[in-house]
C-alpha cells in the first residue's frame, strides 16, 4: 500500500473517532467549539515566565482525553508534523534571557546569594512555557476533531456566525484533501504498474504527473461540488440536523468556564499552597 | 406543444449543444417525455448521452434551442427548482459520494432540502432498502467496493424521492444479482427515468422507449423491443442487438 493510502486511512480513523458512541462526542458541537477556542487563548494568553501557571492548564486535556477515551500515544503520533514545529518556538531563549529565575536546591546565604543547587535562568523558564502553549493548543484541537465531524464544526460555526463563505472553504477544503489523496494514489499506481522495476518515479515523469493530478483533482472536485448542488447544496450548510442545547451541555460548558476562569486569574498553586501551610 | 393541455415533464426541441470552441457534441435533439415513461438512451461512447444528461439538469447550460424540465425553461434561475425535481446518478460514483459514511451521504439530499429529522431517517431507511445495502449504511464511503459504491450512488437521489430520474451507465461495476436487484427497483419506480447505458440488455429490462444517438444527432426513438430487434440499424450506429436476441438471431 502507498503511503498516500496510508495517510487517507489515517484521516479515515479519525473519522471514526469522530463517530464512537462516547458522552464527549455527543455534547453539542459549538460547546466544544467555544471552549477549545476558550483553551487556546488562555493558555496563550499566559505570561511567559509563568511556568506554574501553564503547568496547572494541563488539567483540561488529561481530563478530556479521559472522558473520550482517547488514546495518548495516538494523540502524539498523529501530531508528530506539528508537535516538533510548535516545540521550536522558544528554542533560543535560554541563548538570549540568561537572568536567574529560581533556583533547585542549595542554599541561600545570610547576603542572598545562592550556593549550591540548580540554577534556572529566565530563558529555560520561557521555553519551556512557550513550548507548553504549542503542544496544549495542538492538544485541545486533537480532542476537538476527535470527538467532532467536520460538518459539526462548520455548524458551530454558523451559530457563531462565522460567514457562510468561509466555513464553506474549510468543509469544502476537507473534502478537497481526500479527493487530491485519491487523485495521485491512482496515478502512482498507474505508473508504478507500468514501470515496475523503478524505484520511485523518474524525475522526467514528475512534470507531467504533477500536472495530471492538480487537473484531474480540480475536474473531480468540480464534479463533486455539482453533485453537492444537484442534491440541494445552495450554500448554506445544513447538513446536521439542529441540536438541542440540553443541561448537561451548559453545566459542562460553565465548569470548564470557571476553571478557566480561575487558573487563568488566580494563582491556583500558591493558594493551594497556602492551604497546605 | 399540440393540444395547449398537454403538459411534458420533459420538452426538447431543437436542442444543440457544444463544449466551448469545440465541434457541436448534439445537434437538433427533439423529444418530449411524460410522466411514468422510461427512456434509455443508446449509442457509442462519446456520442454525447453524458451530455444530454447533463443539459438536463442544469449542469451544462449554454444550449441553443428550447429545453423545458417540469415545465420551467432551463435557465441559470430555474435551475435550482428544476434540481428538486431531478435524481441525477453520475457515470463516475466517485463524483457522487462525498460525505464519510454511506448513511450521511443518503441522508445529505433530505437534510438540505429541509426535511425533519424523522423523515430523514425514514428516507435513509427507505433508500438504503431498495438498494439492499442496509448493512453498508456505516461503511466509510472511501472503503466501498465499485459496485457498492454505484448502489449508494443511487440510494443517494432515492432518498430525495425525485421526479424524474436520470441515470447515466447504472449498470457498469454491478454483479449479476445487483444488476438483477436494480432492474427490478427501476421498474418498481414511479418516476420518469432516463438511462443513458450502452449496456443494450438493461435497456431493454428497464426502458420502453428507446431514444437512439449517433454523431449528436437522434437516428431512431421508438418502442424499446422494436428498436432493440433492429440488427441492421443496431449495427450500423456501432451497437450490436442485445445478447437475447443476438443469441435468436444465430
Ligand atoms: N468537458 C468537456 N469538454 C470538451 N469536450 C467534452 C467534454 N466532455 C465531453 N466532451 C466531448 O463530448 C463528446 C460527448 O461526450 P459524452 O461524455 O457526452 O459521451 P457519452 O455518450 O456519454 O460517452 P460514454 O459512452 O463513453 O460515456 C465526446 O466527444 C467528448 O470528447
Ligand atoms: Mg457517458
Amino acid at each position: 500500500m502507498s503511503t498516500i493510502d496510508n495517510k487517507l486511512k489515517a484521516i479515515s480513523n479519525i473519522n471514526t473517532l469522530q463517530q464512537r458512541d462516547q458522552w464527549v462526542n455527543h455534547l453539542h458541537p459549538l460547546v466544544k467549539l467555544l471552549l477549545t477556542f476558550i483553551y487556546i487563548i488562555s493558555v496563550v494568553s499566559i505570561s511567559k515566565y509563568n511556568l506554574s501557571k501553564m503547568l496547572v492548564f494541563a488539567i483540561y486535556p488529561f481530563f478530556c482525553f479521559n472522558l473520550a477515551d482517547l488514546n495518548f500515544r495516538d494523540a502524539i503520533y498523529r501530531m508528530r508534523l506539528i508537535l516538533p514545529l510548535v516545540m521550536v518556538v522558544g528554542i533560543f531563549n535560554p541563548i538570549f534571557d540568561r537572568d536567574i529565575m529560581l533556583y533547585i536546591g542549595g542554599n541561600v546565604m545570610a547576603n542572598g546569594e545562592h550556593v549550591g543547587g540548580l540554577a534556572i535562568s529566565a530563558g529555560v523558564i520561557s521555553m519551556l512555557t512557550l513550548m507548553l502553549k504549542g503542544v496544549y493548543a495542538v492538544l485541545a484541537t486533537y480532542i476537538l476533531i476527535a470527538t467532532t465531524s467536520i460538518e459539526e464544526i462548520c455548524y458551530a460555526m454558523r451559530k457563531l456566525h462565522v460567514p457562510q463563505i468561509l466555513v464553506l472553504v474549510i468543509l469544502l477544503i476537507n473534502r478537497y484533501i481526500y479527493i487530491l489523496g485519491e487523485e495521485a494514489s491512482r496515478i502512482m499506481t498507474a505508473y508504478k504498474l507500468r514501470a515496475p522495476s523503478q524505484k520511485g518515479i523518474h524525475y522526467k515523469a514528475w512534470g507531467p504527473l504533477v500536472g495530471q493530478w492538480l487537473i484531474r483533482s480540480m475536474d473531480r472536485a468540480e464534479t463533486v461540488y455539482e453533485s453537492m448542488q444537484l442534491r440541494g447544496f445552495n450554500g448554506e450548510y445544513r447538513y446536521v440536523a439542529d441540536q438541542k442545547t440540553r443541561a448537561t451541555d451548559v453545566i459542562y460548558f460553565m465548569v470548564w468556564l470557571a476553571v478557566f476562569a480561575v487558573f487563568r486569574f488566580t494563582n491556583v498553586v500558591e493558594l493551594l499552597g497556602g492551604l497546605f501551610v | 406543444m399540440k393540444t395547449g393541455i398537454e403538459k411534458h415533464l420533459l420538452h426538447i426541441e431543437n436542442l444543440s449543444y457544444h463544449y466551448e470552441n469545440d465541434e457541436p457534441v448534439l445537434k437538433n435533439i427533439n423529444i418530449d417525455v411524460n410522466q411514468g415513461e422510461s427512456i434509455g438512451v443508446i449509442g457509442t461512447n462519446g456520442v454525447g448521452k453524458s451530455t444530454l444528461l447533463k443539459l438536463l439538469v442544469g449542469l451544462l447550460l449554454d444550449y441553443d434551442g428550447t429545453l423545458e424540465v417540469v415545465n420551467h425553461p432551463m435557465i441559470r434561475e430555474n435551475v435550482n427548482h428544476i434540481r428538486e425535481h431531478i435524481g441525477y446518478v453520475f457515470q463516475d460514483s466517485d463524483n457522487q459520494l462525498f460525505m464519510t459514511t454511506v448513511g450521511e451521504d443518503v441522508a445529505f439530499g433530505p437534510i438540505n432540502y429541509g426535511l425533519p429529522q424523522d423523515e430523514v431517517n425514514r428516507r435513509v431507511d427507505e433508500a438504503l432498502r431498495l438498494t439492499h445495502i442496509e448493512h453498508l449504511r456505516d461503511k466509510h464511503v472511501y472503503k466501498l467496493s465499485g459496485g457498492e459504491k454505484k448502489l449508494a450512488s443511487i440510494a443517494t437521489i432515492l432518498s430525495m424521492e425525485p421526479d424524474i430520474i436520470l441515470m447515466d451507465e447504472p449498470s457498469v461495476a454491478l454483479d449479476p444479482q445487483n444488476r438483477r436487484h436494480l432492474i427490478n427497483l427501476l421498474n418498481d419506480l414511479a418516476p420518469m427515468k432516463i438511462i443513458a447505458s450502452h449496456d443494450l440488455d438493461f435497456v431493454l429490462d428497464t426502458c420502453d422507449r428507446v431514444v437512439l444517438l449517433y454523431e449528436g444527432e437522434i437516428i431512431a426513438d421508438g418502442p424499446a423491443d422494436e428498436i432493440l430487434r433492429d440488427k441492421e440499424l443496431l449495427e450500423s450506429h456501432g451497437l450490436e442487438l442485445p445478447i437475447r436476441y443476438y443469441y435468436q438471431e444465430i
